[in-house]
């Protein structure tokens, strides 16, 4: 699958933009040699699974899951980095998903490796992927029960 | 050989692998489900050695980070430094002078055949042969005096800097660098002759360990790891950075799946990285090795990029999120390791278990790299 | 008035006996295999081939704390990883030492800073150490200087090996 034709298919999934009256999916094309990535599109975040398939079908492989804790917008950021082995190709998903309840599902049904990045995330900003068969910390000790990557923590 | 496990109504028991043992090379755990000498289920245990790498990027200045990357993955110290500062400097749009690049390239493809010299000596430890690993340090000890000249470190590098590298290099490194390759190439002929030949080194390899294509994909393994699958991933010639795309040089792959596969990528490796030291410093060109006009305190402007770089294990990723001050918003370090750690459980299900650390081995694990 | 304990000393006393196994023990240190992270391939470095600890009777690398007396703390103890060093350390039999190998072992080194949450800030934090070697990692030859100074300590300050003159 080319590069625009899952350009194509993420656009639908998308978030569109606030204005109503051209809705514009907001899937960017970003020079590699600027961001490092082809392409970079937010996702509302309970269709990350639906972004998932379609980059599991292309052959992408799942390089890394993140978070990124956008304290003063009250919300937190969840970045899924894609590679494309054959051409280096480079996609990143983002999903925005509130500070208060930060919830959405996992796509380990779809990468198995994405079972352990999300343990991490978790770890780290104890973001919860619904669905994830065993969520428990990663590299923090097995009773932790701090998130220090959160920008509130130690405060 | 190989164990049915779907279908077993045997007792099972539990043993603890590690987080001190010879073969975790480190302090990783697994979580051992047994049948007998047949695994059921190993399940990896990580965070012992947790450093908070991703903390500290958060609360120190870029610059004040930089020492950090060299005790993430200590083997390949340099790449670590090599995938920030590029990611840094690709945020803040600074330029890196030519001479800068090929030092770059040169004293990463010494760190990688290091770190391929050091795998070789520990694999071969693991699987019984002790002798290799004096050699394979002897050849180490030649490339750390030739780094340690320019970087002043033997082991934890921090050589890079944010436009450029730290030393500019002298006619010393240049008549040494060309000495190492030679006696580099001399070498390789042993190796193959003492370790690849070997029947004992042979049977804990061939056909053991086998990990598809595919396998590798769904877990994100890189470098070595799927291009001993047959894929042939490489992040220089896939996303070219730095100097490489000036250079000649094939990337070592193998179909084999197995641990020779890995075993032969690697020792290919070794060869090929010695071609682009020998090509780098022939075309080493003068002139400066920082950029002009780098500030003191770095504050690239507000924005995220990604940067990754291949590494001795495969790709190493880098996401800087930056809000414009001093210190990182955000620093995501993508460790080659970790996934290539996560595959070892489905891998290694009905596996004996000596021929899972056979396995094991052959991922060329850095624990410190894993936990971050 | 609380009552002075007095240590019975022990009925039989062999004081040049003592001094022949601590001489013993001090030439035939055996450590541990026993690596937490950057200073353990400093470690090897050392029982490679071109520093060779065997010149000072201490290359006898155990990977089961049951057979050594010499545990080198090479690398960070982190808060998850403290009670398996700790068991670690009960399982080796007496007379046992401590060797605190790199700055992390000595205070937690770089990783050590306000509000971090993961290291134990120094190996002295959980064991008794003998020995310091400073670095980050320490050269080969500083920890064959660590060793030497272990082997002084052992040998009542008694040095087998001169002093490298700088």
């Amino acid at each position: 699958m080319s590069l625009s034709a899952i350009k194509q298919k993420l656009a639908e999934i998308a978030v569109r933009s606030a204005d109503a009256a051209s809705p514009v999916p907001l899937a960017v094309d970003t020079a590699h040699a600027v961001r490092g990535t082809d392409l970079d599109v937010t996702v509302p975040p309970e269709r990350v699974t639906d972004a998932a398939r379609v980059l599991d079908e292309a052959a992408f492989m799942l390089e890394s899951i993140t978070g990124v804790d956008f304290i003063a917008e009250g919300q937190m950021e969840v970045v899924y980095d894609y590679t494309f082995t054959a051409s280096g190709e480079r996609v990143a998903i983002r999903a925005r998903v509130p500070r208060a309840k930060p919830e959405l599902p996992t796509v380990c049904g779809i990468h198995p490796g994405a079972n352990w990045h999300e343990r991490e995330t978790h770890d780290f900003f104890g973001i919860v992927f619904t669905g994830h068969p065993d969520l428990i910390p990663l590299l923090l000790p097995e009773d932790a029960d701090f998130h220090p990557l959160r920008k509130d923590y130690g405060a | 050989m190989s164990l049915d496990v779907q279908n077993l109504d045997r007792e099972t028991f539990v043993v603890n692998l590690g987080p001190q043992h010879p073969a975790t090379h480190g302090v990783l755990r697994i979580k051992l489900t047994m049948d007998g000498e047949y695994i059921v289920d190993a399940e990896p245990v990580l965070g012992y050695i947790h450093r908070m790498h991703e903390k500290m990027g958060e609360n120190r200045s870029y610059a004040k980070f930089l020492p950090n990357m060299g005790r993430m993955d200590y083997v390949a110290a340099l790449f670590n430094s090599h995938g920030y500062v590029a990611a840094v400097e690709r945020l803040a749009g600074i330029t890196v002078p030519e001479r800068a690049e090929f030092i770059r390239v040169i004293t990463c493809e010494l760190n990688r055949v290091a770190s391929h010299l050091l795998w070789l000596g520990a694999y071969l430890i693991d699987l019984g042969g002790f002798t290799p690993m004096l050699y394979a340090f002897d050849d180490r000890e030649m490339i750390l005096d030739l780094l340690e000249a320019v970087t002043g470190a033997r082991l934890t590098f921090c050589y890079f800097r944010f436009g450029g590298v730290a030393n500019d290099v002298d006619e010393n490194f240049v008549s040494g660098t060309r000495v190492f390759v030679a006696r580099m190439r001399s070498r390789m002929p042993m190796y193959e002759a003492f370790v690849s030949k070997n029947i004992i080194f042979r049977k804990r390899c061939e056909g053991i360990g086998v990990i598809s294509a595919e396998t590798c994909r769904r877990y994100g393994a890189t470098g070595p790891v799927i291009r001993g699958s047959g894929v042939a991933y490489d992040v220089r010639k896939a996303e070219p950075y730095s100097a490489y795309p000036r250079f000649q040089f094939n990337v070592a792959v193998s179909d084999l799946c197995d641990n020779m596969g890995r075993y032969r990528v690697r020792v290919d490796e070794i060869v090929e990285s010695l071609r682009i030291i020998e090509q780098a410093i022939d075309q080493l060109p003068g002139g400066p090795v920082m950029a002009e006009k780098v500030p003191r305190s770095l504050k690239p402007p507000k924005g995220d990029c990604y940067f990754n770089v291949e590494s001795a294990r495969g790709s190493f990723g880098v996401r800087v999120v930056s809000d414009a001050t001093e210190n990182a918003y955000r620093l995501k370090l993508r460790s080659p390791c970790l996934s290539n750690l996560h595959l070892f459980r489905e891998c290694s299900r009905g596996m004996l278990l000596p021929d899972a650390l056979a396995m094991l081995g052959s991922l060329d694990l850095v624990i410190p790299d894993i936990d971050r | 008035m609380e009552k002075q304990v007095e240590v019975p000393p022990a009925l039989v006393q062999f004081a040049q006996l003592d001094k022949v196994l601590n001489l013993a023990r001090a030439n035939s240190l055996w450590p541990m295999t026993f690596g937490l992270a950057c200073c353990a391939i400093e470690m090897m470095a050392t029982g490679a081939s071109r520093f060779d600890m065997a010149r000072f009777g201490c290359e006898v690398f155990r990977p089961s704390p049951r057979q050594c007396d010499l545990m080198i703390v090479c690398g960070t103890i982190t808060r998850k990883m403290a009670p398996a060093v700790i068991t670690l350390y009960d399982q080796m039999p007496e007379p046992k030492w401590v060797l605190a190998m790199g700055n992390c072992a000595i205070s937690g080194g770089p990783f050590n800073f306000p509000g971090q949450y993961s290291v134990v800030e120094g190996a002295d934090k959980i064991l008794p150490v003998d020995v310091y070697v400073p670095g980050c990692p320490p050269r080969p030859e500083g920890l064959l200087e660590g060793i030497l100074k272990l082997e002084e300590k052992l040998c009542s300050g008694w040095r087998r090996w001169p002093v490298v003159e700088t």
